[in-house]
């Protein structure tokens, strides 16, 4: 066991062993008492990552943007999220009066809950993950259902027409950019065998004679989707449409302040890490790489993708809600299923399993060929869909322009009548 | 009492708790919000019973798409202001519960009937030679009690089974049928409509609202409630 | 394998709780200062006029019908997808089939404009 590589893994093991030791004459207690060290760590972890993100957030845009970002607090602003910290405990909540207190008070408690619990199932080194469920994908996609609730109840809560709109455009949002992300995770799983995330990974490395080849080689488009996806699922830019200040006054939470707005912002930003995770679990390999320890790769890999979330806010405009909602239903949602159709297909022609081309008929070929032909379907179904949708979008464009061009000579000739 | 257990009847009242709760309640929104932990407690259920598919499943559809449906759908038709509904037939809901319970019980519970048609007044005529039977009833003795273990690859094994012939294609395939109907469906209902149906519904509405308010002043005004004097003299 | 569950309930409790001691700690450290103006509602700064209501389009209540159509073929195509290995043929053109019926559905929706907005 090489130190620095199971670094993680050594200090687990040797808590676990404290604890055990301590509970020797009960071993539930025991196991009771290492889960919850254990969610402690993850949950501090998430916490401390949230405040250290939207420092860097703020400097990366602030970089794109040609301008300095945070650097009056502390040496280059490094104390910042502390003195953000210290606001969010001392401001004063102004709860509405009419506000029902239950609902309006549960709501930001359970966001930032269902946040954190996502990352019980990811796995941080070989060996290293909170719980290894074997319907691991699954419960990561259930947990980001269940937090469009606390929207609505945020929204409702509030006694506000504005946030009772904002949580349903919200809701609409966050609802229909959940259907690509389980199109896109289906070839995935089908790749692996397997819901479970570790499963995931390790057909993604050389263990068990696999060709360590990660899945975003196998289906690009569907990293793509996904990635967009999860982008608009946290509702992050260039899809937060709904928090717009010029637009709707931060929608479903413009009636919280303090520390109950704060957990809102630590959903949104643990969320987003979470989405990070998860990519590079799914199609980076996760924490899998040569040279150096495997959390370093799956804390470098994070962050690439979320340098590349930080990057889109910086640069695009924001989506307006028709044009959004059109890019999922009419794009996205047609384009995913025609994807999965043809991977299903090809992956059910060329099999790498000599048992299973006995078995199912299809033929064989080597690991490597298996994923060029995916990569090229994959690319081909992504450029011709491209393609479609800009024809599509130049019609459309020359019609709009048809009709304003007559619009104008129609106020013209009154004018000049 | 076994870990097992103790959740086991946490989680039964919570669910039974937020069930009373939603049928109860006069909050509409607090009653959908409850009916959400409702299904988040069978979710739980489904842990306990070691089928984790399920349980994410339940969650997935249940609280992240149907319960928002259920909530989209109410703010639809009644925007949640302060509705009560009434109930004019709870003495009669009442007794049908009552009976389905006993009938529950009966099938799935540890009693065991033995039913003699020979013996019954008028149906002894139509029943001819049927041997008396045994209905209902879980023998509990320990043999029964020994649920055989979820296999570890339940998942696989559904997602085959639900391809096979000999299984649950058929319903697999009906499925997608069934919910191309309910999406036509929906649409249909929720189409735009030209000026003419709109003003057709609008005066069919306002017909059932006045036909409403007469009913719930004529209910007002029977002699059970004590406001009798009041409401004979708003009858004229 | 109903372990593996123990840990995520105590992830949610253990979550809870910590997020439970942020919001005490921040209630015992704020001003409490209520006046009127900051108990009313906010509405841009202007005064509310009648009560909280809102005109409901019906095209969010499509749109949820449409995710609850999708979700419910998701949740049927994952343990195939689990078990997609060790499919004939046969089956794999079933659930291509089932996939296909619900692009028609989609397809339809499209059609009716359920899928536009405003």
């Amino acid at each position: 066991m090489n130190p620095i590589n199971d670094l993680l893994k050594i200090l687990s093991d040797f808590v676990a062993g404290i604890v055990s030791g301590i509970f020797a004459f009960s071993p539930f207690l025991a196991d009771l008492v290492t889960m919850g060290l254990a969610a402690v760590i993850l949950c501090t972890f998430a916490a401390l990552s949230f405040m250290g993100l939207t420092y860097v957030e703020r400097k990366v845009v602030a970089r794109i943007q040609d301008r300095l970002g945070p650097n009056q607090a502390g040496p280059f602003g490094l104390l910042q999220p502390i003195a953000d910290g210290i606001k969010m405990f001392t401001k004063e909540d102004t709860t509405p009066a009419n506000a029902d207190r239950w609902v309006y008070n549960l709501a930001p408690l359970v966001i930032a809950i269902f946040a954190l619990t996502t990352y019980a199932v990811l796995p941080f080194a070989p060996g290293v993950v909170g719980t290894n469920l074997n319907v691991g994908v699954f419960y990561l996609i259930a947990i980001g259902s269940g937090s469009i609730v606390a929207i609505l109840m945020a929204g409702w809560g509030s006694n506000n027409k504005y946030a009772l709109l904002g949580a349903f455009r919200t809701v609409a949002q966050l609802v229909g950019y959940e259907v690509p992300m389980l199109l896109n995770v289906l070839p995935v799983v089908m790749m692996a065998g397997s819901m479970s995330l570790v499963d995931i990974i390790n057909k993604q490395t050389t263990l068990d004679g696999n060709p360590g080849i990660p899945f975003i080689v196998f289906f690009p488009l569907s990293a793509l989707v996904f990635l967009i996806s999860g982008i608009a699922e946290t509702g992050r830019s260039p899809f937060d449409l709904l928090e717009a200040e010029s637009e709707i006054v931060a929608g479903f939470h413009v009636e919280y302040s303090g520390m109950k707005f704060a957990l809102f912002f630590l959903g949104e930003y643990v969320n987003a890490l979470a989405v990070a995770f998860v990519f590079s679990t799914f199609f980076l390999g996760g924490y899998a790489g040569p040279i150096l320890p495997p959390y370093v790769w799956l804390l470098l890999k994070a962050a690439l993708i979320f340098f590349i979330f930080m990057w889109l806010r910086g640069t695009l405009p924001r989506i307006r809600i028709d044009q959004m909602h059109n890019l999922n239903w009419k794009f996205f949602v047609p384009v995913s299923i025609v994807h999965l159709v043809v991977v299903m297909a090809l992956m059910k022609l060329f099999v790498t399993d000599p048992a299973q081309a006995e078995a199912f008929g299809g033929i064989l070929v080597a690991p490597i060929v298996q994923a060029v032909i995916l990569f090229v379907a994959s690319m081909t179904v992504l450029l011709v869909s491209l393609a479609i949708a800009a024809r599509r979008a130049r019609v459309l464009r020359l019609q709009e322009e048809a009709i304003l061009e007559q619009r104008r000579a129609e106020n013209l000739a009154a004018a000049r009548a | 009492m076994t870990v097992q257990q103790v959740l086991f009847i946490v989680i039964s009242l919570v669910v039974l708790g937020a069930a009373l709760f939603v049928v109860t309640t006069r909050n509409l929104f607090r009653a959908a919000l409850m009916m959400m932990l409702a299904f988040f407690g069978i979710a739980g259920l489904f842990v306990l019973l070691e089928i984790g598919l399920f349980a994410v499943a339940q969650v997935l559809i249940y609280i992240g798409a149907i319960s928002i449906l259920v909530i989209f759908a109410v703010m639809l038709t009644r925007g949640m202001q302060g509705m009560v509904p009434r109930n004019s037939q709870a003495i009669g809901a009442a007794v049908t519960a009552a009976i389905i319970f006993a009938v529950l019980l009966l099938i799935l519970g540890p009693l065991r009937v033995t039913i003699d048609l020979a013996r019954w007044p008028v149906i002894s005529l139509f029943a001819g030679n049927a041997s008396p039977r045994e209905v209902g009833g879980i023998a509990w003795t320990p043999a029964d009690r020994a649920i055989p273990p979820v296999p570890e690859t339940y998942i696989a094994d559904f997602g085959r089974a639900l391809v096979d012939l000999n299984q649950y294609l058929l319903p697999f395939l009906l499925i997608a049928f069934l919910v191309d109907v309910v999406l036509a469906g929906a649409i249909f209902i929720a189409r735009q409509r030209r000026p003419a149906e709109v003003i057709e519904e609008r005066r069919l509405r306002a017909e059932e609202d006045a036909e409403e308010a007469e009913a719930m002043r004529r209910a007002s005004a029977s002699p059970a409630l004590p406001e009798g004097a009041v409401a004979s003299a708003v009858d004229h | 394998m109903r372990t593996d569950f123990a840990f995520v309930g105590v992830m949610l409790v253990t979550a809870a709780l910590l997020m439970g001691v942020a919001l005490i700690a921040a209630a015992l450290l704020r001003p409490k200062k209520p006046n009127k103006a900051k108990l009313s509602t906010y509405e841009c700064g202007m005064e509310t006029v009648g009560d909280t209501w809102v005109q409901f389009r019906v095209q969010y209540y499509v749109l949820a019908l449409v995710f609850v159509v999708f979700d419910i073929e998701a949740i049927l195509l994952f343990p195939i997808a689990v078990a997609f290995n060790s499919l004939t043929f046969f089956a794999v053109a079933n659930v291509i089939l089932f996939i296909v019926v619900l692009l028609i559905a989609l397809l339809y929706a499209w059609r009716k404009g359920a899928l536009d907005w405003e």
